[in-house]
């Protein structure tokens, strides 16, 4: 690099005029040495920076891509500006009295540039420096580096690397400087001066800006992780200082909701943090809602009628079947995947874009009573230690991150979220063109597919109406299959009880047991199935119409009505005559009835115990088949007429009245029904 | 219910003849067969119907009628986020897509009411002979028992030797064969007319039903063609193929996590 120049020639002029003139003389040179010294280290920078660009990294080939992009970062970048600024600078040589003024606007035109292109070499520089360190340790591989470089740059000395990546960052910070002895050496009212100021400024703005970029990036890498920690990790985390670090913060809260102290109003930030809110909202709500929605198509999928085989072989009914499988295959499934690619999945990583800013907006928070309560100190003590001061620090960074950064986002999630959404609307219109067009083709295959839709479903309605009926009467049929009736065989030896009971109270009095019967209490029989037995009650002394009180020629009792079917007698009385046809020969040869010339017992209606009947209470009596009764009250005390209130033997009870008989005939004892 | 012939233990005496079984059992088996697939074709018809109109977030209910309403409630809570007070572009483009989707939600019911009447009505109404028909055919199962035991008891008086009231009780046991027999012939005859006829019908019946089906798709879906054409129009650029769409999004997440504050992961 070229020096400072020789010794400036003292002038030993003792006129004020002329030491006037000697000075601005020697302004004037040690401008243009300015001048010219920024210009030549320009060259060589920009030479060096050749250097490691193309032949050091070159070489150092057996270091993995990701390092070496990490390493020499957007170094060809700067090379191109760098390149087409020192272009620029050159050619201001030949402008002589406008020189200075030229490079001062130069700087001003490649300020952006500059400040662009150079704080991303710089954000990512510490983590340079970290794989260098990485590398040292590995003595090899050191020593390779170290040859290489050596080969190359042999000023670079041991530090080798380290020394070379740091260059752009030296130059950079090196220009204010630069600019600045320019300006030192100009005249006031130089109209080179404004300008040269406005440079000097700029750069230093650049540098300024350049830290802040930094900074930034090192605080959201630190913050936006959202981790994933055990409790036990957490737990470990916890130490005195954190401890202390949060009670405090927390303490700082509670002052500021009692009023004690102010909350740092920012008006600005909670707008925007509001904004960003109801943008996280509408993506968390958007997403969830859109699961339902995927859920609800899956079980719809689940839904196949084509796969019911009902038989039938053609028409209408085949025609949805195939319409059906073709939907659920193809129109529905090539939906489904859409939604999901462009719908569902954009979605999931905007939602998980979300998850960095809502995390430092809280670490913001905290740092802020941090800051706050550092403010509060700083008000009270005057000074702060060291640790307060990175505390402020840290939570300006995060703050003047966020306020630059999040309106970004909210616009870009915002206008993502648009996107997104007419994409379903998209998919929806041709889902409906797919199934429309399906539809349609199955539809000009229908009998009726040339009848507008309100005839046809009128048409629909009558046919309908039509084939109900058709059911109805299928229905019908299928009822009726249960002929009249048959008369069940008659058990043997039945005739002529049936006779006697049919005699005595009339065909349409006689039923026949339809399945056999058990009976359970002791008044219920026990009869088998065939049998003929006639109806005394039809319901119960309890009211039952279930139960029903029978006679079967030998005993009374209680049968369920649900096993007895009303006896056709008219066949069995033909049936009995041809029977007693066929018996009448035994029948003539027995011996004169067993009635004995009837003794003149005066007739009398004597009510006599027609059946035998055990009494289950003290309320009730006993009585023998046969047995005469006296009557004392034909009904029991609450008037009911099934009980009768009878003497017998001396002893009074109730008994059944149907087990009673009223006798006009004459009279005898052990009367019993002809067997 | 299974018919399972011949199965009673007792030595096969083919009394009825085997054809006639078999017939039976085949037109049985057919007409089985068709009630269940009809039930299960109910069913289903019906669960894809469903409108369980009250409780959303159920992911029970399935059809047309859920998605339908998740769709609405996807433009709904757009609609009552804040943001769309302050941005009149966004209000816009979520009423316009709430409008539509109320829309066609109505059409939705009405697809819905319309099935009900032409397609699930009918369906159970042929589902409901079928009780009667079982019961029929319980009762010619009776009557079989009932003329396979008599049969039985006949010829066992036939093969002892004919005494007096041997004769008798052959007698008497024919007596009580015949109007078993013929009941049972009865009902066979009966059941074996209307079966196929039953079974036959449904083809007539169901044709309707499954015409008013593809209809009423057609129907529907015409109208969410036009009403999704015409949102299209008015909010999309119409035209994009999903390649051009994937690198929108694509870009679209470059340039968030491009910010700092986005964590990479």
């Amino acid at each position: 690099m070229a020096k400072h120049g020789a010794d400036e020639p003292s002038s030993r002029s003792g006129s004020p005029d002329g030491e006037d003139r000697a000075s601005e003389d020697r302004s004037l040179l040690h401008q243009r040495l300015a001048v010219q010294e920024l210009i030549d280290t320009e060259v060589s920078y920009l030479h060096m920076l050749h250097l490691c660009a193309s032949d050091i990294r070159s070489r150092l080939q057996q270091l993995p891509q990701g390092d070496l992009d990490v390493l020499f970062s957007n170094i060809d970048d700067i090379i191109k500006v760098n390149s087409r600024f020192l272009h620029d600078l050159q050619e201001t040589a030949s402008k002589k009295e406008e020189q200075v003024q030229l490079v001062g606007n130069l700087f001003l035109e490649f300020q952006e540039e500059l400040e662009q292109v150079y704080k991303i070499y710089c954000a990512s520089y510490d983590q340079a420096l970290l794989l260098v360190e990485m590398y040292r340790k590995e003595p090899e591989l050191q020593q390779h580096i170290q040859g290489i470089i050596k080969a190359v740059v042999p000023q670079a000395g041991s530090s080798g690397l380290s020394f070379l990546l740091v260059i752009p960052l030296q130059r950079i910070t090196r220009y204010p400087l630069l600019l600045q002895k320019i300006l030192e050496n100009t005249l006031p009212d130089a109209s080179a001066y404004p300008v040269l100021q406005r440079a000097v400024s700029a750069l230093q703005d650049v540098n300024t800006n350049i830290n802040e970029y930094k900074m930034r990036k090192e605080v959201a890498s630190k913050y936006t992780k959202v981790e994933q920690l055990t409790l036990r990790e957490r737990l470990a985390r916890i130490n005195t200082h954190t401890l202390s670090k949060k009670t405090t913060r927390l303490s700082q809260l509670l002052k500021q909701e009692a009023g004690l102290i102010p909350r740092t109003e920012d008006k600005e930030f909670d707008d925007l943090e509001e904004r960003f809110q109801w943008v996280s909202l509408c993506v968390t709500e958007l997403k969830n809602n859109m699961a339902a929605y995927l859920d609800n198509l899956q079980a719809f999928l689940c839904f196949r009628p084509h796969e019911f085989n009902l038989d039938i072989a053609e028409g209408p009914a085949v025609q949805y079947c195939n319409l059906a499988r073709d939907l659920q295959l193809e129109a529905f499934l090539k939906f489904k995947q859409r939604l999901e690619g462009l719908v569902w999945q954009p979605l999931c990583s905007l939602a998980k874009a979300l998850l960095g800013p809502q995390n430092l907006i809280k670490k913001r928070l905290d740092k802020l009573l941090d800051f706050e309560r550092v403010e509060e100190k700083l008000l009270e003590v005057g000074s702060v230690t060291y640790e307060e001061q990175a505390a402020r620090h840290t939570y300006q960074a995060l703050n003047s991150l966020l306020v630059a950064e999040l309106p970004q986002f909210n616009q870009l999630a915002m206008q993502w979220l648009g996107q997104i959404l007419r994409t379903f609307v998209t998919l929806q219109r041709d889902l409906a063109k797919q199934v429309l067009q399906r539809a349609e083709g199955s539809m000009a295959q229908l009998p009726h597919h040339h009848v507008p839709e309100p005839a046809f479903r009128k048409l629909v309605e009558d046919t309908l109406g039509r084939t109900s009926n058709q059911l109805h009467s299928f229905q019908e049929t299928f009822e009726k299959v249960l002929p009249p009736p048959t008369t069940q065989p008659l058990l043997p030896g039945s005739e002529r009880q049936v006779q006697a009971l049919l005699s005595r109270y009339g065909p349409g009095k006689l039923y026949q047991v339809t399945n056999n019967i058990s009976g359970t209490g002791t008044l219920d029989l026990t009869l088998p199935r065939g049998q003929i037995v006639a109806l005394l009650q039809n319901k119960d002394t309890k009211g039952n119409s279930g139960r029903w009180l029978v006679d079967t020629g030998r005993h009374r009792g209680y049968v369920p009505a649900g096993k007895l079917q009303l006896y056709h007698v008219v066949p069995s009385a033909e049936e009995l005559r041809r029977q007693a046809g066929l018996n009448e020969e035994p029948r003539c040869l027995t011996p004169e009835p067993v009635r004995a010339p009837v003794p003149s017992i005066p007739t009398v209606n004597q009510v006599i115990a027609a059946y035998p009947f055990e009494a289950r209470s003290s309320h009730e009596v006993s009585l023998q088949a046969g047995q005469p009764v006296t009557v004392l009250e034909a009904q029991d005390k609450k008037g009911n007429p099934e009980w009768s209130l009878v003497e017998v033997n001396g002893r009074r009870g109730y008994v059944p009245s149907g087990f009673l008989a009223r006798v006009p005939s004459p009279v005898l004892w052990g009367w019993n029904l002809p067997s | 219910m299974s018919w399972i012939p011949f199965k009673i233990g007792q030595p096969k005496k083919q009394i009825v003849p085997k054809t006639v079984e078999r017939d039976f059992e085949r037109e049985y088996g057919k007409l089985q067969q068709l009630e269940e697939q009809t039930r299960r074709l109910q069913k289903d018809m019906k669960k894809s119907t469903d409108a369980d109109l009250g409780r959303w977030l159920s992911t029970c209910t399935t059809g047309w009628a859920a998605m339908s309403k998740s769709a609405m409630k996807i433009s709904l809570d757009l609609l009552s986020n804040p943001l769309c007070e302050q941005d009149q572009d966004l209000l816009n483009m979520v009423t316009a897509l709430d409008t539509a989707m109320k829309r066609l939600d109505a059409f939705n019911q009405e697809k819905v009411n319309q099935i009900q009447k032409t397609v699930i009505e009918p369906l159970k109404k042929f589902g409901s002979v079928f009780p009667s028909l079982n019961m029929a055919v319980k009762r010619r199962e009776q009557a079989l028992q009932d003329y396979r035991r008599l049969q039985a008891k006949v010829e066992k008086y036939e093969e002892k030797e004919k005494t007096g009231p041997v004769l008798a009780k052959l007698h008497q046991a024919r007596e009580e064969l015949r109007p078993v027999r013929e009941d049972f012939e009865a009902k066979n005859r009966q059941l074996l007319e209307e079966m196929p006829r039953f079974y036959g019908s449904r083809l007539d019946y169901f044709q309707p039903s499954f015409e008013s089906l593809i209809r009423a798709q057609v129907v529907y879906y015409s109208e969410m063609h036009k009403i999704f054409g015409d949102l299209t129009q008015q909010l999309d650029q119409p035209g994009h193929s999903d390649e051009q769409r994937e690198r929108e999004n694509e870009a679209k997440l470059s340039e968030l996590r491009a910010l700092s504050i986005v964590a990479d992961d």
